[in-house]
């Protein structure tokens, strides 16, 4: 039985994600970090960047974020991001309908998640 | 005395009034249950927010903590956050908050503080414009409704953090209907700068944390986060309760009106049959004298 730690990505609005993974590479705002289960407890501010979920060697989920914080814990990692998309079920011509009628944050963001697409 | 036409035209009218506030009542539960939706799905967010920076404010250095988390050591100038709706028909929504803030205001000037107004949705600040319209440092429409959007929320908190670091204000509390259940809205004041946040419990507390960057560094981040995120959540709490007062008060509306056509169709009876009775007695009386 492969160890797994509780990811949990929460918007003000919803909950994005809640399963067990086996790693996950968070943006940080002092460079990337992946967390792997009985990771030390670690609070840190993340960055505008792609929360990446690998099991077996593989990225299975890629979820952009626009900032935020991760509540490291030896049992799970808790994201808070304002805004988050997955890339995995983002579609382009949608996007870019929203990013040209948000507000300038708003917009900032789905730019860069179009670029990144 | 009325006619018999006057009173059906009275009990026409009341009867489609009772149709327009049966209506109101059914759409106002639709979107209850969606705004109800949306402010339980906002909790996690705003519990875990919450958590995360009462367990990084614990551990912060007193002397050089951010003051937006210890205040600026003045309680001169107060700013009174009034989160109401933009529309009326909903009870005694909007004149409770009124009402609140009338009282908090006189409170406040009666211990010798300089009161400031931010205002959110249409109805209160219509109501206290004549009253404290100098006070206001702004007021905002719109911002509620069927659906509330985290970047308004961004928005009011950039204007409230930016006031505070110009000096404008020593501390900020909100005023907002905080959604009990559909029948019950709880007026709740909650203080934003300095930031109140209740103590860990002790579990938590326990565990030593990293912190990537530093503790000071970090808060300074996270205290705009949490609020935006106080502020959305209210204006969450503030829509279903809207939504649940305006249910009640036009299911109140309807039924008063359904009672008001027993009474007037009971009269247009009675009439009716007065003015029968009458015609009967002129011919029987006509035919006697014959």
């Amino acid at each position: 039985m492969v160890e797994t730690t509780q990811l949990e990505l929460v918007t003000p609005a919803r909950i994005m994600t809640q399963k067990l993974v086996q790693m996950v590479v968070v943006p940080g705002v002092e460079g990337l970090f992946g967390v792997l289960p009985r990771h030390a407890p670690l609070l840190a501010g993340l960055e505008r960047g792609v929360v990446e979920v690998h099991e077996d060697g593989k990225v299975t989920d890629r979820i952009m974020i626009d900032g935020g914080v991760a509540d490291v814990s030896e049992k799970s990692v808790t994201i808070m991001a304002e805004r988050a998309i997955d890339l995995a079920t983002a579609d382009l011509a949608v996007l870019k309908e929203r990013a040209a009628t948000a507000g300038e944050a708003e917009a900032n963001f789905l730019n860069a998640v179009i670029s990144t697409l | 005395m009325a006619t018999l036409k006057d009173l059906k035209m009275r009990i026409n009218s009341v009867k489609s009034t009772q149709k327009i506030t049966a209506a109101m009542k059914m759409v106002a539960a639709a979107k209850l249950r969606r705004a109800q939706e949306a402010a339980v799905s906002g909790r996690p967010y705003a519990d875990r927010m919450r958590s995360v920076t009462a367990s990084l404010a614990s551990k912060a250095n007193v002397n050089s903590a951010p003051e937006m988390l210890v205040g600026n050591g003045k309680s001169a100038i107060h700013l009174l956050v009034v989160v109401s709706a933009d529309r009326g028909l909903c009870g005694g929504f909007n004149g409770s908050i009124t009402r609140q803030t009338r009282s908090e205001v006189a409170r406040l000037q009666g211990d010798g503080k300089t009161v400031k107004l931010l205002m959110v949705g249409r109805k209160c600040s219509d109501a206290l414009r004549r009253e404290f319209g100098k006070h206001f440092i702004d007021s905002l429409e719109g911002v509620q409704g069927t659906s509330v959007a985290f970047s308004d929320a961004v928005e009011i908190s950039e204007t409230i953090r930016n006031g505070f670091a110009n000096g404008d204000f020593d501390v900020c509390t909100m005023i907002f209907n905080k959604f009990v259940n559909a029948i019950t809205q709880e007026i709740t004041l909650t203080q934003l700068i300095p930031a109140e946040i209740s103590s860990v419990n002790d579990s938590d507390a326990g565990v030593n944390y990293d912190y990537e960057p530093e503790e000071d560094e970090l808060l300074e981040s996270l205290l705009p986060r949490i609020l935006s995120t106080q502020l959305y959540s209210a204006l969450l709490e503030s829509s279903a309760a809207e939504l649940a007062a305006r249910m009640t008060a036009m299911d109140n509306a309807t039924r008063n009106a359904g009672e008001l056509i027993d009474r007037l169709t009971l009269v247009y009876n009675r009439s009716r049959q007065a003015a029968i009775t009458n015609e009967l007695i002129e011919i029987i009386s006509g035919a006697e004298a014959v």
